[in-house]
């Protein structure tokens, strides 16, 4: 059996004096939340304060870097250590994606990962344009957790970074995974920004057109400055068919009221679309329908369809909905505001 | 080297070696959870038959299944069931596990003892096998400190103990990493502060190189008026909530230090651009995400409005910067029956963390939506706009470990994030928190982040009993009142002179 490595053993390492650990045992008083340590992760972080200290950017610290990790993926320092390290000696960033994957898959839940992983290909002269395989290595990540919210996050960076808006690979795979789940809605939420989100690098980032923005009303956050007609009606379209799948999903519901939105229509264009999930005879399919409808009577002309709106609200309050009944009871005190 | 194992006298923690806790930081609220069937007992649900009635008091919201049910099943639904299945028979409240005595509603007792025993463990030594914290430890001591105090325990008992665990944690360029030799990071140094704070005294806050602290988060602020989390890392909205919770405990200046990069974007204080840059996190469903563009999310939702009402008033702040009656549908939509508990984001499950990160977004818009302060006690006030007995529910009846501490759902081990985060969100529906006139900070800025009181909730429709209400915490530091004055105060005395 091989030996385990020492760092206090090995000759590359014999011009570093570690910097051992204080965790405040030796004050007298007892510290608390300690950790009884692995002796192997107590040796090799006494050597990364040593080298951090020096702020060394050597291959031997890249290699320590890498056994910290894989002792505790969870320590952000010896990540931001390690991309410095990287482009100091000029590494094959290449490479270290590779590495990264395989790391990514074995830590489905750590997040350093993903920042690290923008960092790198940040860089505009080792990645000019997006590399080949990365979305594919995405949908890898989303086969193991397909609402991993890092990951999430690290693909809409990756969006914005590399224009790739109309990159049919992007819709393609959002559409892929509301086929398998229709319910993925940080897949509804990517999408969204796929269509609507902002796209001008000079400026700043947005979930919403307008945000941030002081001259606009928080009330107009999200409309278009110029809207493709086309492009609202065949994403409407698209959520029609989504919703007609499972009508009890709020994603598509909530898609469909941001697209309308961002459009400056109204959502009594959907009137007659969401009926059919109301029926007559109180045969209700979807809460999301009665919400809608409920909206729709509470913006009516003249308010002649109010009282309309409190029948929608009570219904929610009553049957479909009651544990948000606070919330409805205020949705119907809100309307006789309205009409004052 | 130090020795680092636990000396003779030290009480070693409870926990077994495979119940690793939430790992590091406010981003453990929105840690991803992939389906993992194999690590949840499936037993539980089996071990009372749904057909089991529930016991008096139990109204059938929490007993029975939602009304609507799509034929069409995937993942989401799996996995909502599944927890639906878990959670019923602690709803009923006829699982075993679940401890005696129950009151007329139907809810078990908070086992208090049991969870600060659990809280005073989370303490002391760790085995080997819980390395994956050694980043956190400034968490465990504030999630800990914060839970005893919404206990009613004395925190002040452990004042020797934090100084001396958070010390060799500080750098000399500034703030706090989340051990020793790690960089500063707004997360840690948040926990740090927060926890100096509860312990409170000279030796604590003198710990703090506030002028250093001010240089550090110099650099952490970004031209588009967010803050990174540290230098080299990641820039959200947590960033910015922790380094306004800092600024404004420490009452450093707000000025940017004139090396700050951001001042060549021309920004020149700590607030500049911020409230548009967490206007720009709204997305198109109401909520908050992490930084702008990603998917809404309860933990940020909440750093996003404490941060908005640390700023200025609610009702200027998050009315000026929030679509309002987007973000209260959102929100109002976390909340799940029969669970009655919150979940972080839309079609996923409930758990116990939400409690605080969604619940304690309630009390900021309620006040945003009262508006202005009136003197005296409030006359009007909108109310609570969820259900605070759902809540209540789920919290007593769900999220009580039988071995002490609090989870986040039947089947989860119980750690101290959780504990914490769910007895805050406990506290917070047991409380009315509302903002006064008159602020405890003599100073105009963030003088109305220093003017909140609560009051106890002593409503007839309560479904817990008078010994199971906890202490109130400051619904934007969440640490006691008392703790949060005391530190401004101290501060106030001792501006810094840059």
């Amino acid at each position: 059996m091989e030996e385990e490595h020492s760092y206090a053993n090995d000759p590359e390492w014999a011009s570093v004096t570690p910097i051992p650990l204080d965790d405040g045992s030796d004050s007298g008083a007892m510290p608390l939340a300690t950790i009884a340590y692995p002796p192997e992760y107590l040796e090799a972080t006494s050597y990364l304060r040593a080298v951090m200290a020096a702020n060394e950017m050597s291959e031997r610290a890249l290699k320590l870097t890498e056994d910290v990790i894989s002792m505790n993926p969870a320590h952000y320092t010896v990540w931001i250590y390690r991309a410095k390290i990287l482009f100091a000696l000029d590494k094959d960033l290449i490479d270290e994606l590779n590495w990264l994957n395989g790391v990514s898959l074995k830590y489905l839940k750590n997040y350093q990962i993903w920042h690290h992983r923008q960092v790198l290909m940040s860089s505009r002269t080792h990645f000019p344009t997006l590399p080949p395989k990365e979305l594919d290595f995405l949908m890898e990540m989303f086969a193991q957790d397909s609402k991993n919210y890092h990951v999430w996050t690290y693909r809409h960076w990756l969006v914005r970074h590399f224009q790739l808006w109309d990159l049919p690979q992007e819709l393609d795979d959002t559409h892929t995974l509301l086929k398998a789940d229709v319910r993925n809605n940080s897949a509804w939420n990517h999408r969204y920004m796929l269509r609507f989100g902002p796209r001008d690098a000079a400026e700043p980032d947005a979930g919403l057109a307008n945000a941030g923005d002081m001259t606009t009303s928080t009330a107009d956050k999200g409309r278009l400055p110029v809207v493709d007609e086309e492009l609202v009606d065949a994403e409407l379209k698209y959520a029609q068919e989504q919703i007609l799948r499972a009508p009890e999903n709020r994603s598509p519901w909530w898609y469909a009221r941001g697209v309308l939105h961002a459009a400056a229509r109204d959502l009594e264009e959907w009137e007659g679309f969401v009926g059919m999930f109301v029926g007559d005879d109180g045969a209700v399919k979807s809460s999301h329908a009665v919400e809608w409808l409920a909206d729709v009577y509470a913006k009516s002309a003249g308010g002649e369809r109010r009282p309309r709106a409190v029948d929608m609200f009570t219904l929610l309050k009553e049957k479909y909905d009651p544990i948000r009944k606070n919330y409805w009871d205020y949705r119907i005190r809100m309307l006789d505001q309205v009409a004052v | 080297m130090p020795p680092i194992a636990a000396t003779g006298h030290r009480r070693k923690v409870r926990f077994p070696t495979t119940n690793l806790p939430a790992k590091s930081s406010i981003a453990t609220a929105h840690k991803t959870r992939p389906v993992n069937r194999a690590t949840s007992s499936p037993s539980i649900g089996k071990m009372a038959s749904p057909s089991q009635d529930p016991r008096p008091g139990v109204p059938a919201l929490f007993t029975q299944p939602p009304p609507l049910r799509d034929p069409l099943v995937t993942e989401t639904i799996d996995l909502q069931d599944a927890t639906r299945e878990k959670c019923l028979p602690f709803l009923k409240g006829i699982h075993s596990s679940q401890k005696e005595p129950f009151n007329a509603c139907g809810v078990p007792t908070l086992q208090r003892d049991d969870h600060v025993g659990y809280l005073y463990d989370s303490l002391e030594d760790y085995p080997a096998g819980f390395v994956a914290m050694d980043s956190s430890r400034p968490w465990m001591v504030y999630w800990a400190l914060a839970g005893l105090s919404l206990l009613g325990e004395d925190a002040t008992r452990f004042r020797e103990r934090v100084i001396v665990t958070l010390r060799p944690m500080q750098n000399p360029t500034g703030g706090f990493g989340g051990g020793h030799g790690q960089i500063s990071h707004c997360a840690g140094s948040y926990a740090a502060v927060l926890a100096l704070a509860m312990i409170g005294g000279e030796d604590a806050f003198t710990l703090i190189d506030r002028q250093a602290m001010w240089r550090w988060l110099g650099r952490l602020k970004q031209a588009d008026g967010g803050f990174r989390v540290c230098e080299g890392g990641e820039e959200d909205v947590r960033g910015a909530y922790c380094a306004m919770t800092i600024i404004s405990l420490l009452d450093l200046p707000l000025s940017l230090p004139h090396d700050a990069e951001a001042r060549n974007a021309g920004l020149e204080s700590f607030n500049s651009g911020l409230a548009e840059y967490l206007s720009r996190c709204q997305t198109f469903e109401g909520g908050i995400s992490g930084s702008p563009g990603t998917e809404a999310h309860g933990a940020y939702a909440f750093c996003a409005l404490a941060c908005l009402s640390i700023l200025g008033p609610p009702e200027e702040t998050i009315i000026r910067h929030m679509n309002i009656p987007l973000l209260l549908s959102w929100l109002s939509a976390r909340q799940y029956a029969p669970e009655g508990g919150l979940s972080g984001r839309t079609n996923k499950l409930v758990d116990g963390c939400y409690s605080h990160w969604v619940g304690g977004c309630w009390p900021l818009l309620q006040s945003a939506l009262d508006g202005r302060p009136q003197t005296g006690a409030p006359e009007t006030s909108v109310g609570s706009l969820f259900s605070r007995e759902g809540l209540t529910r789920y919290i007593l009846g769900c999220c009580q470990s039988h071995h002490g501490g609090l989870r986040d759902k039947p089947g989860k081990h119980a750690d101290s994030y959780h504990t914490c985060y769910v007895l805050t969100g406990l506290s917070a529906t047991q409380h009315h928190h509302y903002r006064t006139n008159s602020s405890v900070s003599s100073s105009k800025t963030f003088s109305s982040a220093f003017s909140w009181r609560s009051s106890p909730i002593r409503a007839e429709d309560n479904v817990f009993e008078k010994n199971d209400r906890l202490s109130p915490v400051h619904p934007l530091y969440v640490i006691p009142h008392r703790a949060v004055e005391n530190m401004r105060l101290w501060s106030e005395a001792r501006p810094l002179r840059v």
